[in-house]
């Protein structure tokens, strides 16, 4: 038997292009069982995520198979788009499986989701019967490798965006997020992510406040939060435990003397404070207080890329251990 | 004999010292950490055995057997919270205080050679003294998670987040509800120890001067836990605090 991958990822095709390609989450196995109806091709597994649209065959012969393949790929398909499509064989099949369970394939450098994703189209494949002793040998085998990798390198240390920095300071702070406050100051593009990161990560309740009130109650509509007024976001400061600020202001939206007047109220539960905002909107005399632990943009920004530059230094080890495994 | 497996245990707790701190500065967690202490808690706890035998009653009777039993319920508090609260990391911070503690013991003069045997039991003096000890087995455990709480702190506050050490520590909350619940635990236990000690036979100054050291101290730790609770402090000065309490705990021992 010989293998073929054939397919698309980020990096070979452009969105416009991997969308046309694209295939619904739970209709990959039926679109491997289509697959293994073609002449010469054994076994198939469609593996399809937002970055990539991959098919991985087993065959009789290489040729034909990549032949049938084309075809079937080309079904209702300009030649245009199937020009961005690769096609590996043989060794190189494990190669670029391994690489991709690893993480070493995908947008962000070492990122886990991909594993679970292959994992998934792999189960679908072997629910639907397209996969025999040589794929799921090859699929197997792969997992292991990509266990072996995240255990014995460091290829998936730290966070990568500001927004999962501040997320992973949370839960340093807090454990779990789950039952934490948080308040958004200003509704920017960048307090909305790391308040949507803190939601998604089980943070309980959020308060968004603006200068310009539509904003914030759009904001706090789509995060399922509540807005309150530019005027009244002190009230609120007593119960929350993280704050993400991002004004446009040129003056210190929050001073240390209005913390220190909640204090008390707050029993000294620790305070997490973000301030992505330029001018700062945090009077730096705040993270002096005991239980605040407060950092701006830059910091999140150098720790984010201090995460990507030792995920780059990792890939030679990881392949190291890739090709030992090959 | 049994200063050779007094000596083993400070060995052990040192392995599991330097062991666990070698593996911690390359951002990982030793397993290993907690069998070398497991090994140094059955080496006190034989010693303790040996001391029993000798002196036919619980071995608190000199300032080296304390030292010893302190140790043995520190290591004891934290195989048992170590795991509860998946703080195995608290190994690498208790082992130096067991490390410490035992060596003191072995200070020539601390553990007496020939031990008197006990003509006479007197079960409230036993208790008390088995109680006030395994209360400080609970307060040092506090007194190390404060450290660590403390660590952490400094390191959040300062930005430091490359060393192995930050991504191994727990959660800032996490360590404030361990030091919380083993001050209540210590608490507990040292209660008991001091209405043990109310209720056996004074014989002398010194005793006198010691239990009532010892109810200072009892008092000192019901204020810092009762102002926590009822108006708050924040965990940087309650961890400060637990800290001195417990250092300031160990002069009662000058006291017996």
């Amino acid at each position: 038997m010989d293998l073929i991958c054939m397919g698309l990822n980020h990096e070979a095709a452009p969105v416009q292009v991997r969308e046309h390609f694209a295939v619904e989450a739970d209709e990959q196995g039926v679109r491997a069982r289509e697959i293994i109806a073609l002449s010469t091709i054994a076994e198939s597994v469609v593996i399809s995520t937002c970055n990539r649209m991959e098919v991985y065959v087993a065959a009789e012969q290489a040729d034909r198979g990549i032949e049938y393949l084309t075809a079937y790929l080309a079904k209702n398909r300009d030649q245009e788009r199937m020009n961005y499509l690769y096609t590996k064989s043989g060794e190189d099949v494990k190669r670029h499986l391994f690489k991709l369970v690893s993480g070493l394939d995908s947008m962000v450098l070492g990122e886990t989701e991909i594993f679970g994703q292959v994992k998934q189209a792999y189960k679908q494949a072997l629910e639907a019967g397209a996969t025999k002793g040589v794929l799921n040998k090859l699929f197997q085998k792969s997992f292991a490798v990509g266990k072996r990798v995240r255990t014995h390198t460091r290829i998936q240390m730290g966070q990568t965006s500001v927004g999962n920095v501040a997320v992973d300071l949370a839960e340093k702070i807090f454990g779990k997020l789950k039952g934490s406050e948080v308040m958004v100051i200003g509704a920017g593009e960048t307090s909305r992510l790391v308040a949507k990161s803190m939601m998604s990560r089980g943070a309980s309740g959020l308060t968004v406040t603006n200068r310009t009130m539509s904003k914030a109650e759009d904001l706090a509509a789509e995060l399922d939060g509540t807005a309150v007024p530019f005027d009244q976001w002190e009230n609120v400061l007593s119960r929350v435990d993280i704050i993400v600020s991002s004004t446009g202001s040129s003056e210190p939206v929050l001073k240390a003397a209005q913390i220190q007047a909640v204090r008390r109220k707050r029993k000294y539960r620790p305070l997490f404070i973000i301030d992505i905002a330029v001018p700062r909107d945090i009077e730096a005399a705040v993270s002096e207080i005991d239980e605040v632990y407060l950092y701006d943009i830059d910091k999140l920004q150098h720790l984010a890329e201090e995460a990507r530059e030792s995920r780059e230094h990792q890939v030679r080890l990881c392949e190291k251990i890739i090709e030992q495994e090959l | 004999m049994d200063r050779w497996i007094l000596f083993t245990a400070v060995l052990l707790a040192a392995a599991a010292a330097l062991h666990g701190a070698r593996y911690l500065s390359r951002g990982k967690r030793s397993r290993w950490t907690v069998m070398w202490m497991l090994g140094s808690f059955a080496c006190q706890f034989i010693v303790l055995g040996l001391r029993s035998e000798l002196r036919g009653s619980c071995p608190l009777g000199d300032i080296g057997e304390m030292f010893i039993f302190a140790s043995w319920a520190l290591t004891m508090c934290y195989l048992a919270v170590g795991s509860v609260f998946r703080l195995s990391l608290l190994g690498v911070f208790t082992a130096p205080l067991v490390c410490f503690l035992l060596s003191m013991a072995l200070v020539p003069g601390m553990l007496e050679s020939n031990p008197l045997s006990a003509n006479h039991i007197d079960g409230w003096r036993e208790s008390h003294a088995a109680f006030s000890v395994l209360a400080y087995g609970a307060l040092g455990l506090a007194a190390v998670s404060a450290v660590m709480f403390l660590v952490l702190d400094q390191q959040l506050k300062e930005g430091d987040f490359a060393k192995g050490l930050f991504r191994n520590l727990p959660p800032v909350n996490e360590l404030g509800l361990v030091v919380r619940r083993l001050l209540w635990l210590g608490l507990f236990l040292l209660t008991l120890g001091v209405i043990s000690g109310l209720v056996m036979k004074a014989s002398g100054d010194s005793q006198s001067r010691h239990l009532f050291a010892a109810a200072g101290q009892w008092v000192a730790y019901l204020l810092l836990l009762f102002i926590s609770a009822w108006r708050g402090l924040p965990l940087k000065r309650f961890a400060i605090a637990t800290v001195i309490l417990f250092f300031c705990s160990l002069l009662i021992f000058a006291l017996l």
